[in-house]
């Protein structure tokens, strides 16, 4: 037993931060929905009027629960919940592979196995670790609703909803690291699994049989199976219904049984699925910088382009919604109003404001791409192909060429999606032609970050990677928050994505882009010109 | 002869820290150059200096004549290297890693010349090219730049530490594709702290200490400076006064001790002859008393703050 104890006091010390920002942040945004809706959603009939949208417009029920009325609880749970069970699932599968194949892939299981706490011992103790990680969870964020004035009996049903989907994705952790030879492995086919069990709820939940009043869905038989499935037909609120659950927290526990009878049955190190063996020779294009760049970024990239394109897609579709429940309340429509008051229409405020999202995502992939270039230089890779014929600058170049084709797919990837939306609603090509240009708008906007991180690498890398961060960071909150908080028009210029140009009601809104161009064409010549004179910086 | 590598006065400032302080390194063209040192005497920063990866703060530097800082490019078609800590990318296997580092070199994906080079080389070194990056061990990271340097064809090899982490099995391969290279006309300067090595590849040596040249010359000029060290089975050391060019004669063990000057050794062994001596064993210097030479005293204070005793005295 003192072996527990000291392998339990380890995953605590190792965990405990990381642990209780995962927690709180569940906590957290369980209470800020309630205010939320309060605010947005204030009445009955408020709820209701989004409820007979919602449930008319499959895609909102691909992002969000499932429909049970219009009560406060029970609207806030359909609005809520999936995401909750969402960031107790990512907590809970991660911590499964942190303990048991990490460890086992870096040598550290052997360090441990070596002991008196034998092969075993740290499985099971990780899986009481998440065990106590998801009771807190589902605790804090009870609570987090009772304080915020929800009856006690709905709150521990949501907050009992995420715990058990977190006992599932342990479980499931457990088990794909037992299977899985790495820990990127593991991780891998668990959060597949958690994508696509997500997704297959929404599906099924948009898929399903509406009441007669479009208050309240049943789910089609493609929701059951799924973990998010299960915690959303305990419709908290609603029907506080327990026993799905039981049977989320029965399959996870079962998960965790087999894992650890797989655990007794192999050596340290082996594993039941055998790693896919790489390639003996490289593939004919993998001959230059620039296709060793595509090559470290392109799965990242695919992944922002694939948010480029629900993005795009919602910024299509979701107007139709909107237009509805603000035709019926007079007082959303005066909200949307004002937030939209310079761009025309409501489907042209609600466009643009998506597009400044994928814009953000396609600054985010160009700054990614310019800190693995400062990740090339601390790993070492850097020295090996700069010992090679490619020069400084160029070597550079191929990372800035590479941020920027990224950019251009993920806006790329936006538009698609944005047009095939159009042409399901009406084909109106305005709109067509406003989201071109808001795409080509931030195309220019998201460059802005690629440059200016490109010049932080090459004056100052050691900061590459937080000066990067944080100025998409800080523009995304000017750009996307500014404006609600009535910040005045030449401070949320600061930020390029809201200084892109944008339709109006008479035209479009050119004024930003001599600045954004301005400051592409400076920052790049910068960089360029100041490489040639750098020299290697491998420090961390 | 051409001179290949040259540098004079050579310095590099790390802040505060004086990396390099006045490097003088000649290495002629066919040499096979030995560089040795320990860990943090400034032997990887030349190395990158000489790569153009970092600027000499004062002095000069050239290879090949050229400035390494400012025709990079040019200088690296003709240079294969292998540098002192080997990283590879994580998600590359090791064959994709060497095809690509020597594309990067020029090397033609068909080629048959470079296929038939890649292959007899991972074949000697024992390497699976099929594994990912992130699961090799250090000594497999180092077989991936090993086979990458040696599989395209170079003018000079800049190798800095290049057996570590490998067995003595792999050694031994790495010695022959040092004699191979050297064969065919290359130029090589090998970075390293293992004498026995450097002793047997190389045909000079450099010994750098806190950033300089501290001994520079062939193996046979550098034994000049020791004394080779002479054993035979003695009981006391009453007939021992007599044998000429002796120095620091003991007698330890039952047997007796003493040193003479490498190049007066000739004028000893009659005096031993005389005395009838069982048990003779001569040894010539070793690179390590050359090293110890030099790093003697560093050495002493390293045992004295290991030694318990001494500390707590």
């Amino acid at each position: 037993m003192n072996g527990f104890a000291a392998l339990y006091h380890q995953r605590l010390r190792r965990d405990g931060l990381q642990l209780a920002l995962w927690i709180g942040i569940t906590a957290l945004l369980a209470f800020a929905a309630y205010a939320g809706v309060k605010d947005s959603f204030g009445t009955e009939q408020d709820r209701q009027s989004l409820l007979v949208a919602a449930i008319a417009n499959p895609v909102i029920l691909l992002f969000r629960g499932l429909p049970s009325g219009a009560g406060e609880g029970a609207f806030i749970a359909f609005l809520i919940v999936p995401f909750l069970c969402m960031l107790a699932a990512f907590m809970s599968s991660f911590l499964a592979v942190r303990h048991t194949r990490a460890d086992e892939e870096t040598g550290r299981a052997e360090l441990v196995g070596g002991t008196p706490a034998g092969r075993m011992l740290p499985t099971v103790v990780t899986l009481v670790h998440g065990l106590i990680a998801n009771l807190v969870l589902a605790l804090l964020t009870a609570l987090a609703l009772v304080a915020a004035g929800l009856e006690a009996a709905g709150s521990f049903v949501v907050g009992s909803a995420a715990g058990v989907v977190g006992v599932f994705f342990l479980g499931l952790g457990l088990l794909t690291s037992q299977l899985m030879r790495t820990s990127r492995g593991a991780n891998t086919v668990s959060v597949t699994v958690l994508l696509v069990t997500y997704l297959l709820a929404g599906i099924g939940n948009a898929l399903g049989t509406p009441s007669d009043d479009l208050q309240r869905m049943e789910s089609s038989w493609l929701t059951w199976l799924s973990p998010f499935g299960w915690a959303e037909n305990s419709r908290p609120f609603a029907d506080d219904d327990l026993w799905p659950l039981v049977l989320c927290t029965l399959v996870g526990i079962a998960f965790a049984v087999a894992a650890i009878a797989l655990q007794s049955i192999r050596d340290v190190g082996s594993s039941f699925v055998a790693e896919r063996a790489g390639r003996v020779d490289a593939h004919a294009a993998l001959g230059s910088m620039t296709a060793l760049v595509w090559r470290l970024s392109a799965g990242s990239i695919i992944g922002w382009a694939i948010g480029g394109a629900i993005s795009g897609l919602l910024a299509t579709t979701l107007a139709s919604v909107v237009e509805e429940v603000s035709a019926e309340n007079p007082s959303i429509e005066a909200v949307l109003n004002q937030m939209m008051a310079s761009q025309g229409s409501i489907e042209q405020g609600l466009l643009t404001t998506f597009f400044v999202m994928i814009g953000i995502l396609a600054a985010c992939a160009g700054v990614q791409t310019i800190t693995r270039a400062r990740q090339e230089e601390t790993h070492g890779t850097a020295e090996l192909v700069l010992a090679t014929p490619i020069d400084r600058v160029r070597w550079l170049f191929d990372f800035v060429i590479v941020g920027f084709a990224a950019i251009v797919i993920i806006l790329a990837a936006g538009l698609g999606a944005a047009s095939v939306g159009i042409a399901l609603n009406d084909g109106d090509p305005d709109l067509y032609r406003s989201a071109v240009t808001v795409a080509l708008g931030q195309v220019v906007a998201a460059s802005v970050f690629l440059v200016l991180t490109a010049l932080v690498f090459v004056l100052a890398p050691r900061g590459t990677i937080a000066v990067g961060w944080s100025l998409v960071l800080l523009a995304a909150v000017i750009g996307l928050f500014g404006p609600i908080f009535g910040m005045p028009e030449n401070v949320t210029w600061l930020s390029p994505v809201a200084a892109a140009p944008v339709p109006v009601t008479d035209g479009v809104d050119v004024r930003g882009l001599w600045w954004l161009l301005g400051a592409i064409v400076v920052a790049g010549a910068a960089s360029f010109g100041l490489m040639r004179r750098r020299e290697l910086a491998a420090g961390g | 002869m051409t001179t290949v590598i040259r540098t004079s006065g050579l310095t590099k400032n790390y802040g505060r820290v004086h990396a390099l302080d006045g490097l003088d390194l000649d290495v002629e063209e066919g040499q096979v150059h030995g560089f040795l040192g320990p860990n943090g005497s400034g032997k990887s920063t030349t190395i990158r200096i000489l790569l153009g990866l970092a600027r000499a703060t004062g002095g000069e530097a050239t290879v090949f004549g050229g400035d390494p800082w400012r025709s990079a490019v040019a200088l690296h078609r003709r240079i294969a290297t292998v540098p002192g800590d080997v990283s590879v990318w994580p998600n590359l296997s090791g064959g994709e890693t060497i095809d690509l580092l020597s594309r990067l070199r020029g090397a033609e994906r068909k080629d048959p010349v470079y296929r038939a080079s890649k292959a007899r080389l991972s074949e000697a070194f024992q390497f699976d090219p099929r594994k990912k990056g992130r699961a090799y061990s250090k000594g497999n990271r180092q077989k991936v730049a090993l086979i990458a340097a040696f599989a395209v064809p170079a003018d000079l090899y800049i190798l800095d530490e290049p057996t570590s982490g490998l067995d003595p099995l792999m050694e031994v391969v790495f010695q022959r594709e040092i004699a191979r290279v050297r064969a065919a006309g290359a130029t090589v300067l090998l970075s390293s702290h293992i004498l026995s090595e450097v002793e047997q590849l190389c045909d000079r040596v450099s010994i750098i200490r806190a950033g300089r040249i501290v001994e520079s010359g062939t193996l046979a000029q550098l034994r000049h400076l020791t004394r080779t060290e002479v054993s035979f089975t003695a009981a006391d050391d009453a007939s021992l006064s007599g044998i000429p060019g002796a120095h620091g004669v003991r007698v330890e063990d039952g047997r007796a001790h003493l040193t003479v000057d490498s190049d007066a050794i000739a004028e000893t062994l009659p005096a031993l002859g005389a005395l009838g001596v069982q048990g003779l064993r001569i040894e010539p210097p070793s690179l390590e008393e050359l090293f110890l030479r030099h790093y003697g005293d560093d050495l002493v204070a390293a045992e004295a703050a290991s030694d318990p005793g001494a500390r707590s005295s």
